[in-house]
């Protein structure tokens, strides 16, 4: 069983810039390309969201809310797995998220492996 | 009487003496010019040059004046005359040490009230510190959560049969990185829980208004406002004391923040800075929050004004005075169509200020 992780991208969005790029280094290291935008808008404005196999997002940011993101992806009837990162999550964020349709939902700061593990799990759907 | 020397407030007694005897055997008036000689060196010298000039006055009453010798007279006269002497340099001398009284005690309470302030706007700082705990500490949470995540991946990059040293270095230096980051952020909030007189040097606005933009972007964060900054590029520099000028934009902004949170719609903080008139610098903090009570926009500078439940009302206060203190303005204009935008001017001439 060999995932093909490098025709996959995984699409990243978060308004910290350390933590865009530690998670484009954590993905590079186990062979998984990425992209990853400053916040919900540029993701949206990129017309990348066809070819995101997997999305990772932070929940609350300046401009659009990361699950304000995922309602509008859900209205476009653009399916991407998500899993959401967040430092300020509580359990009703959660459960909103998990009901919309995400894939996991964890806190900063988050288990690298768990992440990894849950992005490849989404991206083998 | 500050700072003389005994030779001199005796000597200068003694020279008041000479001089009134000089005087006062041509123009026959030996009583007045005594009389002056004692009051100016009670004035002068103090109680014990005062007391010699009254046994010299006295004396020399006797001896110029009666043409007697230095015999002890019984005349009444001769003990009154004394006693209005001595009554002069007493009465003198009392009056003196009662100015300086006041005069010490009136420094000694400025000092204490000078005091005072600087305590309250170190309880103001700490109050505020302490609101943003949560946000202050997510924002030392992100780079630190970084670092492990880079940590991990360099780990990774040399777990490989292959390593691959040099994906590895980049993610050692990433992590290098992450952590000057949060230690960045920690040395600004340090600095502002720092107890101390006021510094004067020379400070540039703008990255003090960058520096509290990165302690209160996780604030702003939190309740979806937008921060924005438009800060003029090479602005000079003003003369002033760092902290206190950290804390008058932190309130500025923190009142923004407080002003937007329950509002719908629009949520926007910006920060200005530009050159003013007269070589100074404007800055101005405009929000899209509740706005100003009506026609009564001044009175928010006043003492232990609020709206906030638990608020101390006291921040604007403060701000405005550390601002007039470095020789600035500080008011406040409505924000069409909603909102708020203070402003404030602060002098960049390099002047003398008390």
């Amino acid at each position: 069983m060999g995932i093909q992780g490098e025709a996959k991208l995984v699409a990243i969005v978060d308004d910290d810039d350390l933590i865009r790029s530690a998670l484009q280094g954590m993905l590079k290291s186990v062979g998984l390309r990425s992209q990853a935008f400053a916040s919900a808008e540029e993701f949206l404005a990129s017309g990348q969201q066809q070819l995101t196999a997997c999305l990772i997002a932070d929940i609350r940011m300046p401009g659009m809310s990361g699950l304000e993101l995922q309602a509008r992806l859900n209205a476009e009837h653009c399916r991407i797995p998500t899993i959401f990162i967040t430092a300020h999550g509580d359990t009703r964020m959660r459960m909103q998220a998990l009901r919309a349709g995400a894939v996991d939902f964890m806190a900063k700061p988050f288990d690298d492996g768990v992440l990894i593990e849950s992005v490849r799990a989404a991206l083998e759907n | 009487m500050k700072g003389r020397s005994k030779l001199e407030r005796y000597g200068l007694a003694m020279i008041c003496c000479g001089v009134a005897l000089a005087v006062a055997w041509p123009i026959d008036a030996p009583s007045s010019c005594f009389l002056l000689a004692v009051t100016v060196s009670g004035l002068f010298g103090g109680l014990g040059p005062s007391l010699l000039a009254v046994a010299f006055s006295s004396l020399a009453f006797e001896y110029f004046f009666l043409r007697r010798t230095f015999s002890i007279a019984t005349e009444p006269a001769t003990y009154l005359r004394f006693a209005v002497f001595l009554a002069a340099a007493l009465l003198i001398t009392g009056l003196m040490e009662t100015k300086r009284r006041v005069e010490e005690s009136r420094s000694r309470t400025e000092e204490a009230l000078r005091q005072s302030h600087a305590d309250l706007e170190r309880i103001s700082r700490l109050t505020t510190m302490g609101e943003l705990t949560a946000s202050l500490a997510h924002e030392v949470n992100q780079p630190i959560a970084a670092a492990v995540t880079d940590g991990n991946t360099c780990l990774r990059w040399l777990a490989r049969d292959q390593p691959d040293v040099e994906e590895a270095r980049q993610a050692a230096s990433r992590v290098v990185q992450d952590a000057t980051r949060a230690s960045d952020i920690i040395n600004r909030i340090r600095s502002l829980f720092q107890k101390g007189t006021p510094q004067r040097e020379l400070v540039d606005v703008n990255e003090v208004i960058r520096e509290m933009v990165v302690l209160l972007r996780s604030e702003a964060t939190r309740y979806s406002m937008s921060l924005r900054t438009q800060l003029e590029a090479d602005i000079p520099r003003v003369m002033g004391d760092r902290v206190q000028l950290q804390q008058v934009l932190m309130n500025l902004m923190i009142n923004s923040i407080d002003a937007m949170r329950h509002v719908d719609g629009t949520r926007e903080l910006d920060v200005k800075s530009q050159r003013g008139e007269n070589e100074e610098l404007v800055v101005s903090v405009s929000d899209t929050g509740l706005g100003l009570p009506l026609q009564q926009a001044d009175q928010i500078f006043n003492a232990f004004f609020t709206t906030k439940p638990h608020g101390t009302g006291m921040g604007l206060r403060i701000s405005r005075s550390i601002v007039e203190s470095h020789g600035g303005r500080l008011w406040v204009t409505d924000n069409p169509p909603r909102g708020a935008s203070f402003h404030l001017t602060l002098p960049t001439k390099i002047e003398a200020h008390d």
